[in-house]
């Protein structure tokens, strides 16, 4: 193993690992200023760290500060101690676990070496995923249990027969999607996403899959425990279901492990379904031949989106009623101008790039940089629809949940695998 | 019983006692004839015209209730037009100059005037002219207040003075709007049952001033007791209330009626004692001064009654019945002898005809009764050979400190049982706090031999043990009062038939029969 | 009279309807447009900035108590207890004493509200007979580190004045 290779397997673990616990803050964030734009509320918009905001994020810092000092309180009613502290962990573990298969590059081909761009580079893709997501929610059951509390037991037994209720369908719909790609290795899927249809259409997933795709995305809502399937904590019947008897950090791991599970299964479905990385049109392959003039157009647009973002800072980051000297406008101020060098040195970058450094390998870490960037964009864009679906739809009643996932999802799926199979079949 | 009549009431029969006049007759069947100035112990005066009500056999066409007797057959009318006219007329006649001080008098609540202006008028005042002023807070002696313009003449505290005292401090002055009830220039109220009058005054011109402005009335409680101030027993109410985030205190005695022992009426050193049920309480055990648990109090005092050679206990003569019979069980137990010894409780002279008794003591009969020795010379003997003395709540400085006994007591090793912080429980080793006579239930027979029954009134934010329930932790078998009675039922013999949940709440005259009568 | 029957269509029974997603993606499109609305341009959020801009109150607002005063200073309130009788949530104690100036004979040795317990129903104001006790100062917010300051004494009632003038109060049917 030479310095490279190990190198990189450091790079991918730790992206494996820090990318998925980045995004819970950012994913938090989300969700609550989300929220409150959804229901026409400003959302958290005062907790500040000398007057700077982040645009509500120092909030999600308070709020771990807070979740960090607090009591950490193991009721003295629970008996078994070591489940009870256990299932939040496994909530935790299993998410992150999931994310270790997922490609967020194409293959780094360096000199003559491949490199596959997962955090643990494995044959079995999908199958790890479903194994380990299946694995979660023992953790939720097994709080239910040890919390030794009605409402946790009744939230408990709602997400173990919830989940187990969708990932049928779940499977199903994955069913199809194998045969149509042939593989359930998850690099070889992406890959497969780059070739287009008719010569025009980009083959992603969902356009190969319109019915599966829709069964995927609902039977993993569920097996998020996301609204509008999120009964087992649902507050106005079971208070807050499994997690009730949590508190401090314990309860904070239930509570990230939501966020990475809701990361984790969106980079999937963007995986499965929506082209991975793949840029639609330009393959690796064209990127890497074309990486001057991309280089360029991202040199051009970087400055205009720039100034886009700079205007929409200036006209909403402000006091709303009379202040004066308005602290807002001066903390936009400052914003602008850290963005205005954040583009100025990509500027450098790239510059320096195209004088000295364009052709062979860097050309290849530059499309895979590009890579993750489109990768990540989806995820993010993915994590909103949670977020837009959290706020825009009620929960189901108990008896719809099981109905939707019995009587129409399964049905639905099986249909799917005939027609995807007489299709395959048909045409091959 | 008295002979019974059959009358009618607006076109309804009912059936009365004979002998008794409209008023009083038809209150027992539970119809009301509103009136002010007649009282039955002041008897009819019929002033007022509060009363008048219709009988359709040939009289006037208006007769005052309380000057009429029933008769068998007799049709009364109450609800005519006419007779609820002369009501608002009438109402509305004694309303003329009657100031609506309502918000801060102190009779809102109970105020005669004020309920029948509701039941029967809710008219407006029809008044043009300027209101008559009168005197207001005018301090008639003995703690009473009088108002002037409240006042609707009934004449009720001028009767009462003249006939139930015969003081007669009280008089009525001036003709019309100008009549007023006033004193003597320089002779105020001067006689010992002189708050009687607010209770009798049907509105607020009389006030006490003790109770003044202290509670509104409809706030209170009232709970029936027995006022153990002497041993006449009287039948009082126990009125009290538990402000919010404060305790159960009493803020007033009132007179019950009780036409075997006392009447309408109560004496004004009984109509007072509740401060005492108030104030200067024992409320914490403790051991050589310093505060205990009560828990550790009893384990203490069991510990030395167990390694005491000659125990002497000394019980009250206020206590009940039961708790005496307690006392008597526990005293038994552990050897002990037993004492009554209360010649302090009497005050030579203090005493008259009416209802105020020589002897302070409320249940000296019930020591008689149950056996207990409560002469000098036992006590005194008792006290100079015991090693340890158990004293249950019996004041024996009561009238004054008694010299002999002081350094007598002094020389003793002592436990006190006691509600109150005397100075005759200082001397104490061990003091235990216990409940007064407003916080327990009980039995108590009063100098006439009356039995009379009395339920727990005052629950305590912490409530103390009483006596009874102190000789159970001590290790008696008597649990709470219905269980001393078994026991006493055997060994008194007058008490044989009596069940203690049906004593009326007149009570019950014991025969005095010779053979029980044993410490008489 | 007979009794009017009405029969109300039943919605949601086409198959579209039954379909379920159209209708999703119906309201996640309107959600969706109040979130760019928002998004674009924060100002139109449907929002009061709180803390810095309050909101007006009217004359009716059941806001903290106060006492109130005869023109010549003196206390209104006659410890009538008609306030305390008429409280619901038991949240006013009062103890009455001796008046000596001529405006009644009896007036509030103390007068203690719990602001804890109130419920702010107001059935206190409508008691009294001597218009002594209101609701019109204006204080909505009431908030205190310890429960005994919560309490509000005699002193306090007194002190604070009303946010009205009084012909705009009395028009509040006050």
């Amino acid at each position: 193993m030479s310095a490279l290779d190990i190198l990189l397997v450091i790079l991918r673990i730790a992206f494996g690992a820090f990318v998925p616990l980045s995004f819970v803050a950012v994913l938090v964030w989300m969700e609550r200023r989300g929220a409150a734009f959804f229901q026409d509320r400003a959302g958290p918009n005062r907790c500040n760290v000398l007057g700077f905001r982040a645009g509500g994020l120092i909030q999600n810092a308070a709020d771990g500060i807070k979740l960090a000092f607090k009591e950490d309180i193991v009721p003295g009613h629970v008996k078994h101690k070591f489940y009870f502290i256990l299932a939040p962990m496994l909530v935790f573990i299993t998410a992150l676990l999931c994310f270790a298969v997922i490609p967020f590059a194409d293959v780094l081909i360096l000199g003559d070496k491949h490199y596959i761009m997962q955090a643990i580079p494995m044959d079995i893709g999908i199958l790890w995923f479903l194994a380990v997501v299946g694995f979660g929610v023992y953790g939720i059951i097994l709080a239910g249990w040890s919390s030794h509390n009605k409402y946790g037991v009744l939230g408990g037994l709602r997400a173990a027969a919830q989940v187990i209720s969708y990932e049928i369908p779940m499977g199903l719909a994955l069913v199809s999607l194998l045969a149509v790609y042939g593989t359930v290795n998850l690099t070889e899927m992406a890959q497969f996403q780059g070739r287009l249809l008719f010569g025009f259409i980009p083959m992603w997933g969902f356009v190969l899959q319109p019915l599966g795709v829709i069964i995927f995305i609902v039977a993993a809502f569920a097996e998020t425990n996301r609204t509008p399937f999120d009964l087992a904590e649902g507050e106005s019947e079971i208070v807050a279901g499994y997690h009730v008897e949590y508190s401090s950090m314990k309860f904070a791991l239930f509570f990230m492990g939501e966020y990475v599970a809701m990361f984790v299964s969106s980079a999937l479905i963007v995986t499965l379904y929506f082209g991975s990385y793949q840029i639609p049109w330009f393959t690796t392959e064209t990127l890497v031949t074309y990486a001057r003039p991309v280089v360029i157009a991202i040199m051009i647009g970087l400055p205009v989106i720039g100034y886009f973002f700079a205007e929409w800072m200036k006209r909403n980051n402000r006091s709303h009623y009379y202040r004066e000297n308005d602290p807002r406008q001066k903390e936009t101020a400052v914003y602008v101008a850290l963005l205005w060098s954040l583009v100025a040195i990509l500027e450098v970058v790239l510059l320096v790039y195209l004088v000295f450094a364009h052709g062979g390998v860097a050309d290849r870490i530059l499309v895979a940089l590009l890579q993750i960037g489109t990768f990540l964009f989806k995820t993010f864009l993915m994590c909103f629809v949670y977020v837009w679906v959290r706020w825009t739809l009620p929960r189901f009643r108990y008896d719809q949940l099981q109905k939707i996932g019995w009587e129409k999802l399964l049905p639905l799926a099986l249909l799917n695998i005939f027609i995807t199979s007489a299709i395959i079949v048909s045409f091959g | 019983m008295a002979e019974l009549v059959k009358l009618f009431v607006n076109g309804q029969e009912v059936e009365v006692e004979s002998g008794k006049n409209l008023i009083d007759a038809l209150r027992v069947v539970g119809i009301e004839i509103p009136h002010f100035c007649y009282h039955p112990a002041l008897g009819a005066d019929g002033n007022c015209r509060m009363c008048l009500v219709g009988i359709e056999d040939g009289r006037p066409p208006l007769v005052p209730a309380c000057k009429t007797p029933v008769q068998e057959g007799m049709k009364v009318l109450l609800d005519a037009e006419h007779i609820k006219k002369i009501q608002r007329d009438v109402l509305e006649f004694e309303l003329i100059n009657h100031p609506v001080d309502c918000p801060v008098c102190d009779q809102a609540g109970e105020c005669a005037l004020q309920d029948y202006y509701m039941n029967y008028s809710l008219d407006d005042s029809r008044m043009q002219v300027a209101q008559v002023t009168k005197g207001k807070r005018m301090d008639f002696g003995c703690g009473v207040v009088h108002d002037q313009e409240r006042c609707v003449l009934c004449g009720r505290c001028v009767r009462f003075t003249r006939q139930i005292t015969k003081t007669g401090e009280l008089g009525i002055v001036n003709r019309t709007d100008a009549a007023r009830v006033s004193i003597f220039p320089g002779k105020p109220l001067n006689n010992r049952y002189a708050l009687n009058i607010v209770d009798i005054c049907p509105v607020g011109a009389m006030t006490s001033s003790d109770f003044r402005f202290r509670q509104r009335v409809w706030f209170l409680k009232k709970d029936p007791g027995i006022c153990h101030g002497c041993s006449k027993g009287c039948a009082i109410y126990i009125d009290h209330h538990r402000e919010k985030y404060k305790d159960d205190v009493i803020y007033r005695y009132r007179a019950r009626t009780n036409l075997n022992v006392n009447g309408y009426f109560i004496c004004d050193d009984g109509r007072l004692s509740y401060a005492g049920e108030n104030e200067n309480r024992q409320t914490s055990a403790l051991a050589d001064g310093a505060v205990i648990g009560f828990d550790e109090g009893i384990e203490l005092v069991r510990e030395r009654l167990d390694r005491a050679r000659k125990p002497l206990m000394l019980i009250s003569p206020d206590c009940s019945l039961e708790q005496m019979w307690a006392v008597q069980r526990i005293a038994t137990l552990y050897g002990a002898e037993l004492s009554g010894y209360s010649d302090n409780y009497i005050i030579d002279g203090d005493g008259d005809e009416y209802l105020i008794n020589d002897d302070k003591a409320a249940n000296r009969r019930g020591l008689e009764l149950l056996e207990i020795d409560f002469s000098r010379a036992q006590f005194l003997t008792g006290l100079q050979h015991t090693d340890l003395l158990v004293n249950f709540n019996n004041d024996l400085f009561f009238g004054g400190v008694d010299e002999e006994l002081k350094s007598l007591l002094d020389k003793t090793q002592s436990i006190a049982v006691c509600s109150h912080q005397l100075q005759v429980y200082e001397s104490a080793s061990i003091v235990l706090p216990t409940a007064s006579y407003s916080e327990y239930g009980g039995t108590i027979i009063n100098e006439d031999n009356v039995l009379q029954r009395f339920e727990k009134a005052l629950f305590k934010n912490e409530d103390p043990k009483d006596v009874l329930e102190i000789t159970r932790l001590l290790g008696g078998a008597i649990n709470d009062a219905p269980h001393a009675w078994p026991g006493i039922k055997q060994s008194v013999a007058c008490l044989a038939d009596i069940d203690p949940q049906a004593i009326p709440a007149e009570g019950i005259k014991l025969q005095n029969s010779e053979d029980t009568n044993v410490g008489a | 009279m007979s009794i009017k029957v009405r029969t109300v269509e039943r919605k949601g029974r086409t198959f579209l309807e039954q379909l379920y997603l159209v209708e999703v993606i119906k309201g996640m499109t309107v959600t969706l447009g109040h979130f760019f609305r928002n998004l674009l341009d924060n100002s139109r959020l449907y929002v009061r900035h709180y803390p810095e801009v309050k909101p007006e109150i009217t004359a009716r607002w059941r806001g903290r108590h106060r006492l109130t005063r005869h023109e010549d200073g003196s206390v209104k309130c006659v410890a009538c207890f008609m306030c305390q009788t008429n409280c619901p949530s038991n949240c006013i104690m009062i103890e009455a004493g001796e008046r000596f100036d001529g405006k009644s004979e009896k007036m509030p040795t103390r007068f203690d509200i719990d602001l804890l317990e109130c419920i702010y129903c107001g059935y206190c104001v409508e008691a009294c007979p001597m218009d002594a006790i209101r609701m019109d100062t204006g204080i909505y917010s009431v908030t205190s580190y310890s429960r005994e300051s919560m309490v509000l004494g005699l002193e306090d009632l007194l002190e604070t004045p009303g946010a009205f003038a009084e012909e705009e109060y009395k028009k509040g049917g006050g």
